[in-house]
């Protein structure tokens, strides 16, 4: 009996823990970076100093929402406005890379054969085969080789924006 | 005896390949050799490409197939112009977008094709390209952000790499496994060019350009371009080329493109109260 009594007890705890769980999960609407470079700023202006950078896919429980900003709380506690075109409702998946490394990885040998990050040099050994096979010019080929190593700085990006009153420099 | 080899050689190829580890499927491998059961040591060592095959193609991979896309796209299509100042100016609009789209986390990289053909391609991996007679129908910045917002959207969803996984289910995996290691130049080849005639000559599924319209469209209004360019750009186009036929052959026709952006505007209630920067863009179209 006493056992029996002990289980009911149990269960009707971990139910109310449960459920105190559940609530604390709905009171905090969490919203996820959805944008290559983002930061927050102390006040909801683009002239307001910035206190923080966030990355890629970086979760921010919201706080408060004014407008096109939103008020956020990074999970080490700072907290700030950032750009609302700047986050997404649902967690960017990352292209389901885990899986792609993994096939990657039973393709014997696969990723010798390619850059790890296409950002500054130009054919990787297999498109340059590639290139050899379908007899494709060497102006063709230097085309996309600058293509690839093509650089322009985050900050420049931000001062067309600016320019522009675009994003978070709107009037 | 024999049986206890297969039996071993068996659960060490099935926990392989749970863990898709190569290590453990050579070992699998190996094991089925000593037994002298060559016929199970084969379909260990093919079921390493087989499961291959079937899983998505990774963001090196998707580089590779994007460079030798870009390749043939820039030999078809005149080379690239090659002005500074205009590449700067397309890259920049087409970061500007990128930068807050769904999938802002690879680099985009934006040219001019030199032909006077209305066109606009993007490759896997975020190898973009105009043509310059699609910049000379564009009027201002918000047409030109609307319509890389397509071109990214078709990079941001996968379309193409869709298509080539498609076609290696179809064509036989263990093909197609094989290509992307780069040891398997032939069929590597073979899949870009299936790749570049569907794109290029045949179009992708209609459903996917009218995704691309519509997801654009989201992309260039994020960033605070007028939300109804794209529309004013279409209805132009339905003008120069008429609508009995598509856009590049490839595309659904202009009025059933137009009202699609134009539910997109509805649905999330923008206002005509975005950005055009037409001087911005004149400054750079009389390089053109």
């Amino acid at each position: 009996m006493n056992r029996k009594r002990w289980a009911t007890n149990g269960i009707v705890a971990v139910a109310l823990l449960a459920a105190l769980l559940i609530a604390e999960v709905a009171q905090a609407e969490t919203l996820y970076v959805q944008a290559k470079t983002a930061q927050l700023r102390s006040g909801r202006t683009s002239l307001d100093a910035v206190v923080a950078h966030v990355r890629f896919g970086e979760p921010l429980e919201v706080v408060s929402r004014e407008g096109s900003w939103v008020k956020v709380k990074t999970t080490g506690g700072t907290q700030g406005w950032i750009f609302a075109n700047k986050l997404s409702e649902t967690k960017p998946s990352g292209g389901g890379e885990t899986l792609a490394a993994l096939g990657r990885s039973m393709r014997r040998g696969a990723a010798s054969a390619t850059t790890a990050s296409a950002g500054a040099r130009g054919l990787d050994k297999t498109s340059e085969a590639y290139a050899d096979r379908s007899g494709i010019s060497q102006k063709d080929r230097e085309a996309v080789d600058r293509m690839t190593s093509y650089q322009l700085a985050d900050q420049d990006v931000e001062t067309f924006l600016k320019e522009g009153g675009l994003g978070e420099y709107a009037k | 005896m024999r049986s206890k080899f297969i039996a071993g050689a068996t659960l060490l190829w099935l926990a392989g390949s749970l863990a898709g580890c190569p290590e453990f499927q050579r070992a699998a491998e190996d094991a089925a050799k000593q037994s002298g059961n060559e016929r199970l040591a084969g379909v260990i060592r093919g079921s390493g490409t087989l499961v291959a095959g079937l899983l998505p193609i990774g963001y090196e991979e998707e580089s590779s197939i994007g460079q030798a896309i870009a390749l043939q796209v820039i030999a078809r299509y005149g080379g690239l112009v090659d002005d500074p100042d205009l590449t700067r100016y397309v890259n920049l609009v087409g970061r500007a977008v990128a930068n807050t789209c769904d999938r802002p986390d690879i680099v985009y990289r934006f040219a001019v094709l030199n032909h006077d053909s209305i066109n606009a391609f993007a490759a896997p991996a975020g190898y973009i390209f105009v043509t310059r007679g699609l910049l000379k129908q564009v009027k201002n910045e918000a047409e030109l952000a609307a319509v890389l917002g397509h071109e990214i959207a078709h990079v941001s969803q996968k379309h193409i790499l869709d298509v080539i996984q498609r076609s290696k289910r179809i064509a036989g995996v263990t093909e197609a496994g094989l290509a992307y290691a780069g040891q398997n130049p032939a069929a590597f080849k073979h899949i870009i060019d299936g790749a570049v005639k569907k794109l290029l000559d045949e179009g992708l599924d209609q459903s996917k350009e009218l995704e691309a319209d519509t997801i654009g469209e989201e992309f260039a209004a994020r960033v605070g371009y007028d939300p109804t360019a794209y529309v004013t750009f279409l209805t132009r186009l339905r003008q120069v080329k008429g609508d009995d036929r598509a856009f590049f052959k490839t595309h659904p026709n202009f009025s059933n493109r137009i009202q699609a952006v134009q539910e997109v505007i509805q649905a999330k209630g923008y206002k005509a109260n975005g950005q055009l920067l037409a001087d911005r863009y004149a400054r750079l179209s009389k390089r053109i």
